[in-house]
């Protein structure tokens, strides 16, 4: 799903105030690209309101790439739309 | 719905840092919606600015962040002391308005999403039927 990637790396991006261009799919998040874990929830709280969907507070751990979230995402939106 | 002696009971915050008079509306965790009366006695009117009293923007956020402790606050834990502590982390914030005295700053907040070490919450500053300032506060919570 290249675009629900693209559209969670724009939306990582301006939240961690970094180029898109650095959120490659496998950057680690707290490591690399210094998000801390308020970010970490507001990615989580963008991404319920971009998608209309509800991730439960475990998940918040596995925020830890592009590709972690982006599993998530699509996750919850199979799940909604099943 | 609270009143003064209520709400002093729950904010660790004191005089002259209270920045909620009187809670109109409440349903715990999920809604708030909060009054403070704007004086030409506040304190903060003496610098800012002299002859043209405007309430300073960063207490308007304070007062949206006291009101967001009041909604969140739990009447279960046994005494103030296991109640949880919040450290605001961000804050994305617009102001449209400025308040003076006279005014009556209405704080509205909901959550956004709230989980057990943090929470984000969304709140909106009105005074009659203008709007004076909306905002995004996320901040952690540490379990006393």
């Amino acid at each position: 799903m290249p675009d629900l990637e693209n559209e969670i790396r724009n939306m990582i991006a301006e939240i961690i105030e970094k180029d898109p261009a650095q959120v490659t799919l496998d950057a680690k998040f707290f490591e690399e690209l210094g998000m801390d874990s308020m970010m970490a929830l507001e990615i989580m709280a963008g991404m319920e309101k971009k998608y209309k969907i509800t991730i439960p507070e475990e998940k918040l751990t596995k925020l830890t790439t592009l590709r972690e979230t982006v599993a998530v995402a699509k996750e919850y939106l199979e799940r909604k739309n099943a | 719905m609270l009143n003064i002696e209520e709400i002093q009971k729950i904010l660790p915050q004191k005089f002259p840092f209270l920045m909620i008079d009187r809670v109109l509306e409440l349903e715990p965790g999920k809604k708030i919606k909060a009054l403070k009366n704007i004086s030409i006695n506040e304190g903060f009117f003496s610098g800012h600015f002299p002859g043209r009293p405007v309430m300073p923007g960063v207490l308007i956020i304070e007062a949206m962040a006291q009101a967001a402790i009041i909604m969140l606050y739990q009447p279960d834990a046994a005494s103030a002391d296991d109640q949880a502590a919040y450290y605001l982390a961000s804050v994305k914030a617009r102001f449209l308005h400025p308040l003076t005295a006279g005014d009556q700053l209405i704080i509205e907040v909901e959550p956004i999403k709230v989980v057990s070490g943090a929470g984000l919450v969304k709140a909106k500053a009105s005074a009659g039927d203008q709007e004076i300032a909306s905002a995004e506060l996320s901040f952690s919570i540490k379990n006393g």
